[in-house]
């Protein structure tokens, strides 16, 4: 057998221990491990739906006395999950826990290089405000044969994964109303 | 409770590392620092602060690539070199839950830079890790806090395919066996790393240099530890309960 550092040391280590007598005592270190407590005992339990992909895994969330979320791990009461979870949703404490949270709505106009800080109610009128302009800009009654088409070129939809069916109806409700035909889903580019 | 361990079937492993960032959320770890080196490995190694990696290991056999996953963490040995090594060394920073078998390192315990590398030699799996700053070691606690109340340890609560197995050893050995015997008739080279001397048992089908260098121990170094570590502890765990 070729003894290298590594294997002299694994002999070596569990020879020495024979000679050692310091350890039969009262393990102190061990003791402060043991008394660690479940650090989610208490908390509340939330349940949310994963924000990512298109699976939509059941996820709990555990939040403290204060309210701030300290934990979240996978539902296992969930039928589509079980309780497993991919690394993205193993990940979802840090959308609540995170430094680089936005905290409000960020705007940067076109043509500038700086954000500022916005309303929500400023944004959605803003949003909405640019949805009816593009839409009044780009409507077609007719196409070139003369058919009626009455649609938007000038607006496309993309998303959303995490909606479920009833949503989805909605969604498409929302968009066929405004004319618009490009309605794509972001699992597909 | 009873003696626990782990099986991990590396033949369901996508490599979605559910089990990496579980285990990092639950241990409250920060990031650590991440860098493109060419495959999907982050970060390059184990750490003070990443207690389980998902080893990406990409090998070119016969024109063809060859993808081997190997999700890394603390085998918790049956009888833990790091802890007999600890212990010569004088160091109260490894213990074991006699119940469980859980091998845990108290990341408060100082230890010595010296010390820290002999005890990390010392363990044929390359797990422990140390920390300049706090002066402590750390590793994988086999989620000890959450085992007690009879929760699964978090990278096999989040396992989505079956791979992480956590349970008592009797059963996670009858289901690695049954599991081995299935794998072993499609994959010759299949094998348990092991099994006998952890309580992180690792279904492979291939030689586990191709996974990572220290996927299993060697195995005659296995036997003569083995060996020497049942002489030198059997009348220390008698006196051990004498003494209570």
């Amino acid at each position: 057998m070729k003894i290298t550092r590594r294997t002299f040391l694994k002999i070596s280590g569990a020879t020495a221990v024979g000679t050692w007598i310091g350890g039969l005592g009262f393990d102190l270190s061990w003791a402060e491990v043991y008394a660690q407590e479940l650090r989610i005992k208490g908390a509340k339990e939330t349940t949310t739906i994963c924000c990512y992909c298109s699976v939509g895994c059941g996820i709990i969330v555990h939040t403290n006395a204060h309210g701030k979320v300290i934990n979240s791990e996978g539902d296992p009461d969930h039928p589509i999950n079980e309780g497993a979870l991919c690394a993205k949703g193993s990940a979802l404490y840090q959308i609540a826990v995170n430094e680089n949270r936005l905290q409000k709505v960020l705007y940067r106009a076109p043509y500038s290089n700086t954000w500022r800080g916005v309303t929500w109610e400023w944004a959605l009128d803003k949003i909405a405000a640019n949805i009816k302009k593009s839409r009044d800009a780009s409507f077609m009654e007719k196409n070139a044969k003369g058919q009626v088409v009455n649609r938007t070129n000038g607006i496309a939809s993309v998303g959303s994964a995490a909606l479920d069916n009833e949503e989805c109806w909605l969604y498409s409700k929302f968009l066929r109303s405004l004319g618009i035909i490009y309605i794509e889903h972001q699992a597909r580019i | 409770m009873a003696d626990k361990s782990f099986f991990i079937d590396t033949t369901k492993c996508m490599a979605c590392r559910g089990c990496q960032i579980a285990c990092k959320q639950w241990n409250k770890n920060p990031g650590t620092k991440t860098l493109q080196r060419g495959n999907h490995q982050n970060p390059s190694d184990l750490s003070f602060f990443t207690y389980k990696l998902v080893r990406f290991s990409e090998l070119e056999e016969g024109g063809k690539t060859k993808w081997y996953f190997f999700a890394d963490q603390c085998r918790h040995c049956i009888e833990p070199p790091c802890k007999a090594t600890a212990e010569s060394l004088g160091s109260k920073a490894v213990s074991r839950d006699e119940a469980t078998g859980a091998v845990i390192f108290n990341p408060k315990v100082k230890v010595k830079a010296a010390d820290f590398q002999a005890i990390r030699e010392s363990c044929p799996y390359d797990i422990p890790r140390w920390n300049e700053k706090v002066g402590g070691m750390a590793k994988c606690t086999m989620c000890f806090d959450r085992i007690k109340e009879g929760m699964l340890p978090a990278c096999v609560k989040s396992c989505p395919t079956g791979t992480m197995n956590f349970g008592d050893r009797k059963d996670m050995l009858q289901k690695a066996n049954k599991r081995f015997e299935e794998v072993k008739k499609v994959y010759k080279d299949a094998l348990l790393a092991n099994p006998d001397d952890v309580r992180t048992i690792y279904l492979l089908v291939d030689d586990p240099k191709k996974y990572h260098k220290f996927a299993a121990a060697e195995n005659s170094i296995g036997i003569t530890r083995k060996m020497a570590l049942k002489r030198l502890f059997q009348p220390l765990s008698d006196l051990r309960q004498i003494i209570g």
